[in-house]
């Protein structure tokens, strides 16, 4: 009943304009509408930019997760002006333009950047190292952008891990990585498994940071269905892309769904 | 007890105030034109040297809002029209006239400006042209020199004589480089149009191993540049020249530079028509177009703002007479019946 609210401004102004949308752009196309799809489901182009997106969400997630469990965890631990520092650090650059951020980073992993710079002065690297413009680049600037979705909901659920169940192991003599490793980490599973859907999915329509961190080749799915808008003023085609792209999401979803559900089964 | 006249008083009056404030608004509505326009640096210069002798003149308030093509498209399509002027190159122009979008242009009451002034075939129908800027070589003068640096496109794709990292502009820019990619093949500039597509992508293949990357964005390639991380590129020449302003070791290489347009057209379906039509005649005179010249460097199409501008100034800016000789005239009218196809290539190209 409380969410019913949410609910329906979610439906009012997301559902029901997009769905109004389509339904406009697939009328355009008429009886065009299954040889548009056809063409773009065989569209070589299309098919590797899939493949490249789901592959970019992946990295990006388990990149997101190495980083983010061990902040969440070191959260979990602080106190006072410590954690406060720390949780800003993680939430603050949520709140700047994801474009200045990016900016930033090409300040910072440039040929001629900071990092480089650094790295040549101690003698590291003989060459400056390619950061940017390329794959590395898109990793590194997604995994930033989506840290605080994952740090904060790996917080949320360490958070819940009762702490007397972890010094009752540790007074049954359990070391510290066994309690790690077999008390506290299958407790924050959940929280590890929310975390790394809501990275992933974000991830797959992400097209901001490829654009001005990626490569020549970095050609994620959202930004082929940008270019069908701005570039080929084809909405219809746009749309068809746009649902196709959610299609694959919504089935990852499942699969998703059936693993996890299967992990609790094993572990019950 | 006595002051409860005055808050009913205050009151009312503020019970009045409210029910008023829809008429208030409207009265105000009226002086307020909505102006798509690129954003940045150039809205300064517009509001500077055009927005606000216009509101002085006029008593219309220009409120600027940033838009894509396909943002405005949308509101065609819609029936949902929240600009009155669009202030953007000739291309997107083209597409929104050929749609129908755009209402025509009333001359024979201009006011302020004449229809003679502007640059020859470019004071059309639906869409008047305001400023020329153009595509042109950039190379880093630490890297390079005036006397060896690439001197046309066939140069630019000679990377033995010239090794560097290049970058030039991708497709998203809405200005990928197929032309460029034509002369360096040894077209000449006179015979690029109609673009044989498959000869461009061909020619392209052949200096990809030098592009880390093309730039989306006239920010990113000013960046890249900047960064060192290319030292040869194709840009817009205002972004060159604001880097070269700030000291950065930068030249223009003019020769075969691409010309192209920006210009104003007026949305049908605009809430202020009679004010669009003003703002265009006004934005279309010599002296507020020779004020966002000198800044922007993007040369006036009106002629004679010409006169009102330094010579030395006009020589660094593109489209005037001299780089005219040099350049050439992006082709909209090819680029609107292929856009699809060149953008379908693209993405096969770069993914293959």
């Amino acid at each position: 009943m409380l969410i019913l609210p949410a609910l329906v401004l979610l439906a009012g102004v997301f559902v029901v304009p997009l769905g109004w949308f389509l339904i406009g752009a697939f009328r355009e196309l008429g009886e065009d509408l299954w040889p548009q799809t056809l063409a773009i489901l065989t569209s070589r182009a299309i098919r590797t930019s899939v493949v490249l997106t789901n592959w970019i969400a992946l990295t990006t997630t388990v990149a997101a997760l190495a980083l983010g469990y061990p902040i969440a965890y070191a959260l979990t631990r602080l106190k006072g002006l410590a954690f406060s520092c720390l949780i800003a650090c993680v939430v603050l650059p949520y709140f700047t333009s994801i474009i200045v951020r990016t900016y930033a980073w090409m300040v910072l992993l440039g040929r001629t950047g900071v990092i480089n710079q650094i790295l040549l002065d101690i003698g590291l690297v003989s060459q400056p190292l390619a950061l940017i413009y390329n794959r590395t680049g898109v990793i590194i600037g997604m995994t930033y952008v989506l840290l605080p979705y994952m740090v904060l909901t790996l917080y949320s659920a360490m958070k819940s891990v009762d702490k007397r169940v972890l010094q009752a192991a540790s007074g049954m003599g359990a070391g510290r990585l066994t309690v790690f490793l077999r008390v506290f980490l299958p407790q924050t599973l959940g929280g590890i498994a929310a975390g790394a859907l809501l990275v992933f999915i974000l991830s797959i329509g992400f097209f901001i940071t490829p654009a001005l961190m990626g490569g020549q080749t970095d050609l994620m799915a959202g930004m082929l269905v940008e270019r069908e808008v701005e570039i080929s003023n084809n909405f219809p085609v746009a749309g068809i892309m746009s649902v196709l792209l959610l299609a694959v999401t919504l089935i990852l979803y499942a699969v998703y769904l059936r693993v996890a559900d299967m992990r609790r089964l094993l572990t019950a | 007890m006595t002051t409860t006249p005055i808050t009913r008083r205050v009151a009312t009056i503020g019970l009045g105030l409210g029910l008023a404030a829809p008429w208030v608004r409207r009265a105000r509505a009226a002086t307020t034109l909505y102006v798509r326009t690129p954003g940045g640096v150039y809205d300064d210069i517009m509001r500077k040297s055009v927005y606000e002798p216009f509101l002085k003149e006029t008593g219309i308030a220009v409120v600027t809002v940033p838009s894509t093509i396909g943002k405005l498209l949308a509101m065609f399509k819609s029936g949902n029209v929240e600009l009155d002027v669009i202030d953007t190159a000739d291309g997107p122009l083209l597409t929104l006239d050929r749609l129908g979008a755009l209402e025509p242009i009333a001359y024979n009451k201009w006011k302020y400006g004449h229809k003679d002034e502007i640059l020859a075939g470019q004071a059309l129908p639906t869409r008047v042209a305001t400023y020329l800027y153009a595509t042109a070589m950039v190379y880093n003068t630490k890297a390079f020199s005036a006397d060896h640096h690439p001197r046309n496109w066939a140069e630019f794709w000679d990377t033995k004589t010239y090794p560097a990292q290049r970058s030039l502009p991708d497709l998203s820019s809405g200005e990928p480089p197929i032309e460029i990619a034509m002369l360096a093949d040894g077209v000449p500039m006179d015979k690029i149009y109609p673009i044989d597509l498959d000869r461009a992508f061909r020619s392209l293949s052949k200096i990809r191993e030098s592009i880390p990357k093309f730039w989306d964005t006239g920010a990113l390639s000013a960046q890249m540049m900047s960064d060192q991380e290319v030292t040869l590129a194709a840009m817009w020449n205002g972004r060159v020249q604001a880097l070269i302003d700030k000291n950065a070791p930068l030249a223009i290489e003019w020769n075969q530079n691409m010309i192209q347009l920006q210009a104003l057209g007026i949305f049908k379906g605009a809430k202020n028509p009679e004010a669009a039509q003003l703002f265009v005649d006004f934005a279309s005179t010599a002296a507020p177009q020779a004020g966002v010249a000198r800044e922007l460097r993007y040369a006036p199409a009106n002629q004679k703002a010409f006169d009102l501008i330094d010579p030395a100034l006009a020589a660094q800016m593109s489209g005037s007479p001299k780089y005219r000789e040099i350049g050439f005239f992006r082709q909209i009218g090819w680029w609107e019946d292929n856009r699809d196809r060149v953008n379908k290539a693209w993405s096969t190209w770069i993914l293959g």
